[in-house]
């Protein structure tokens, strides 16, 4: 009898919620985040496509004017290897004004909307 | 709405539906890694990493199993993740006396003003981690015992010794301060106090 009071009384007991505890807004908050992530997993999806779309147009366009015109092709080559920095320099900031423009301000202008 | 309705809307884009679904399961999260990394602030973060999980395998989810077990398992994982990732997951000491130890004993001379049940569930914390596990996925959330092995990938026959073992040495602090009379006291303060 003794016994089965104690474990009656043990039972109950391990039934019992634990104090942790979670913001009520808790729901709200992971929904958010996680539209968040996609989001931005979107935007970055499109700034790749987009920048293999660019190089592909590159390369097709090399690959017109080889057979077209192989000669412009070989000076337009040698004017890059001349002038690296600046085409190099260039290329990087066409790809950044994509970066921002595609990916950067729409996550900034997300996190001030939320916030 | 059933769990197979919310999972359809889920993945059809309804984030409201997932919210709906959080707001169901969050109780059962919370309960199986507030007991495991028991850090109140670090609590949030890893449930919101078992939702994310949940959110991103949903449609990995094949109805093999109860939605609240799958989800469960994601929890019970993260958490042991978590405590692995700061060296605080201990394996079963098979000696128990070393648990035994780490149980504040109860105070007979005044258990008239405290309450039992707050001193077992703070007893419960102090026990192994795998035998508060077990003990919050069979008691407080009442899954079987094929449920709790699913879960926690531990044998039937471990989850059915973790569970007797966390008992008797909840009851080995217990025993030697009831007698019959006593008892029934601590029974009745216990029932006006639940």
């Amino acid at each position: 009898m003794r016994k089965d009071e104690l474990t009656e009384i043990l039972d109950r007991s391990l039934r019992g919620e634990p104090d942790f505890r979670l913001p009520v807004d808790f729901a709200q908050k992971v929904t958010s985040s996680i539209v968040k992530r996609e989001r931005w997993k979107s935007d970055l999806q499109d700034y790749f496509f987009l920048t293999a779309i660019i190089v592909g147009l590159i390369a097709a366009a090399s690959g017109i004017y080889y057979l077209v015109d192989k000669e412009l092709l070989v000076r337009a080559f040698n004017f890059c290897e001349k002038n690296w920095v600046t085409v190099a320099f260039l290329f990087f900031t066409i790809n950044f004004v994509l970066f921002v423009d595609k990916v950067l301000l729409r996550f900034l202008f997300n996190r001030w909307k939320t916030d | 709405m059933n769990d197979t309705e919310l999972i359809s809307q889920i993945l059809d884009g309804n984030m409201n539906a997932f919210t709906f679904l959080v707001n169901r399961y969050q109780k059962l999260v919370v309960h199986i890694s507030g007991r495991l990394i028991q850090r109140q602030d670090e609590l949030e973060d890893v449930c919101q990493e078992v939702f994310i999980k949940v959110y991103q395998n949903l449609g990995k989810y094949r109805n093999e199993c109860k939605l609240s077990t799958w989800i469960a398992t994601i929890a019970y994982n993260s958490s042991v993740n978590y405590l692995r990732k700061f060296s605080k997951f201990d394996e079963v000491n098979p000696d128990d006396s070393i648990a035994l130890r780490n149980l504040v004993d109860f105070r007979t001379e005044n258990y008239e003003t405290t309450d039992l049940k707050h001193y077992i569930r703070e007893q419960i914390e102090l026990l192994p981690i795998q035998y508060r596990t077990v003990v919050t996925l069979f008691h407080l959330e009442e899954f079987s015992y094929q449920e709790v092995e699913q879960i926690t990938g531990m044998a039937e026959g471990t989850v059915k010794s973790y569970l007797f073992r966390a008992k008797a040495l909840l009851r080995e602090k217990l025993k030697h301060i009831v007698d019959e009379n006593s008892l029934k006291l601590v029974k009745e303060i216990s029932n006006e106090k639940g």
